[in-house]
């Protein structure tokens, strides 16, 4: 019967094929999405500043008298007890942004597996000739992902709607406890390992031994360094979250044009800009 | 006394800090004039400052988490939908579906019944349309 058919069954199928896969033209495009995504979620994640945080009061006893001890000991066991409510905020951003990417990536391959299974049934109930059974393949395939991608833009518009003010609270309550705790705190750690050295360099009776002076400034710059690293690393964390926000917001302000090539092109610079500020806070924290 | 507010807080820690900065600038501008005795009782007044904006710093952290649980809880409900919508993706009920459109459409076209594949095309887009919106009435 399929032979009988000849050259004018594959060339409606062709037809076909053509009809279809300009019906289904347009097949979205979520890979800056995607790169937004993972990248995010690697970036939220900087479990060293919460270490930091709450190490500071352990650090912070050899430049402090044995008697300010037991206080910081104290003031340790409840920065401790933030550890976990620190963690959820960073982690619940970067499982947000793991879904969003999971979404944006998809799941073709296990389609085009399925499909294969169906080659085999096309070929008992249709009784197709090669030719026409790669035809209907390449469209089964075609389509699967296509309405896959469809679902996707659906799933990930409805996601980015419902998730951006959450996400936007939770990444400024981050945000003010980056700058406004730890790095202010930070600050007091820079005054008091300053005063530190000073007092052994300028305190009174002192007696200036130059090469124990010149170890003592050494040994100050150092320690400064290290307070400053962590103090930058605060700061860049802050503007990697700065730049989540900004761009989860251009993708709730422009979530009915998603996967569009046009959008996917403006929303690049966002991106751009977070692999950026990514790359200067693992520059510092090396 | 209202509660303290966190962004008060955090300034409160803010003056502390910079108080004991200014102490201890002060400190080492009248170094001569002081005696050791006095020295050393400014420089504990200086690490009581200090460790008093850290200690606001904490508190005011822990303002912060308190205030921040709800939108937590919010985002956290919608990583469980992107969770969701993924393990829809990787069902293979729809996607069977459609493979059974697909075949129906294979069908029409193979027997060279012209009438039967606009039918085909329907069933696909029906397939189709249950995948993306599978809220939507069936």
């Amino acid at each position: 019967m399929v032979r009988a058919l000849g050259i004018t069954g594959l060339f409606r199928l062709a037809l076909t094929v053509t009809f279809l896969m300009t019906v289904v033209s347009g097949c979205a495009n979520f890979k800056e999405i995607k790169a937004f995504a993972s990248l995010s979620s690697s970036a939220a994640t900087h479990d060293a500043l919460t270490r930091d945080y709450i190490g500071a009061l352990e650090r912070r006893k050899q430049y402090q008298p044995q008697k300010f001890h037991s206080e910081l000991e104290a003031q340790k066991m409840r920065r401790e007890a933030q550890r976990a409510g620190l963690d959820v905020l960073q982690q619940t951003v970067a499982d947000y942004m793991q879904g969003l990417g999971g979404l944006a990536a998809g799941e073709i391959r296990t389609y085009d597996k399925s499909l294969d299974d169906l080659s085999e049934r096309l070929n008992k109930v249709t009784l197709l000739s090669d030719d026409e059974k790669d035809a209907v393949g390449a469209l089964s395939t075609l389509l699967a992902r296509t309405v896959t991608a469809a679902y996707r833009e659906h799933e990930i518009s409805k996601l980015i709607r419902d998730a951006n003010k959450p996400l936007q609270d939770v990444i400024k309550a981050t945000r003010k406890i980056v700058v406004k705790g730890m790095a202010a705190d930070l600050q007091v750690e820079f005054a008091l390992v300053g005063r530190y050295y000073d007092n052994f360099i300028l305190a009174p009776n002192n007696p200036q031994e130059p090469v124990a002076m010149a170890l003592a400034n050494e040994a100050r710059v150092e320690a400064l360094r290290r307070v400053d690293d962590r103090l930058r690393a605060a700061q860049r964390y802050d503007v990697i979250l700065e730049k989540i926000a900004q761009g989860h917001q251009y993708l709730f302000d422009h979530r009915d044009s998603l996967g569009d090539e046009e959008l996917e092109r403006q929303f690049k610079p966002y991106v751009d800009a977070l692999r950026a500020a990514y790359r200067d806070l693992l520059d510092v924290s090396r | 006394m209202d509660k303290l507010s966190e962004n008060e807080a955090f300034e409160l820690g803010n003056q502390f800090r910079d108080a004991a900065i200014a102490l201890g600038d002060w400190r080492f501008k009248n170094r001569a004039g002081l005696s050791k005795v006095q020295w050393d009782e400014l420089d504990e007044r200086e690490i009581t400052l200090l460790n008093t904006a850290s200690s606001i710093y904490t508190s005011a952290v822990s303002f912060v988490l308190a205030e921040s649980k709800v939108p937590v809880a919010r985002l956290q409900s919608n990583v469980e939908s992107a969770k969701s919508a993924i393990q829809h993706i990787a069902s293979f009920k729809q996607v069977l579906d459609l493979a059974s459109a697909l075949v129906l459409l294979a069908g029409a076209i193979s027997s060279g019944n012209v009438a039967s594949i606009p039918a085909g095309i329907v069933a696909l887009e029906d397939a189709a349309e249950a995948i993306i919106r599978p809220d939507g009435p069936v």
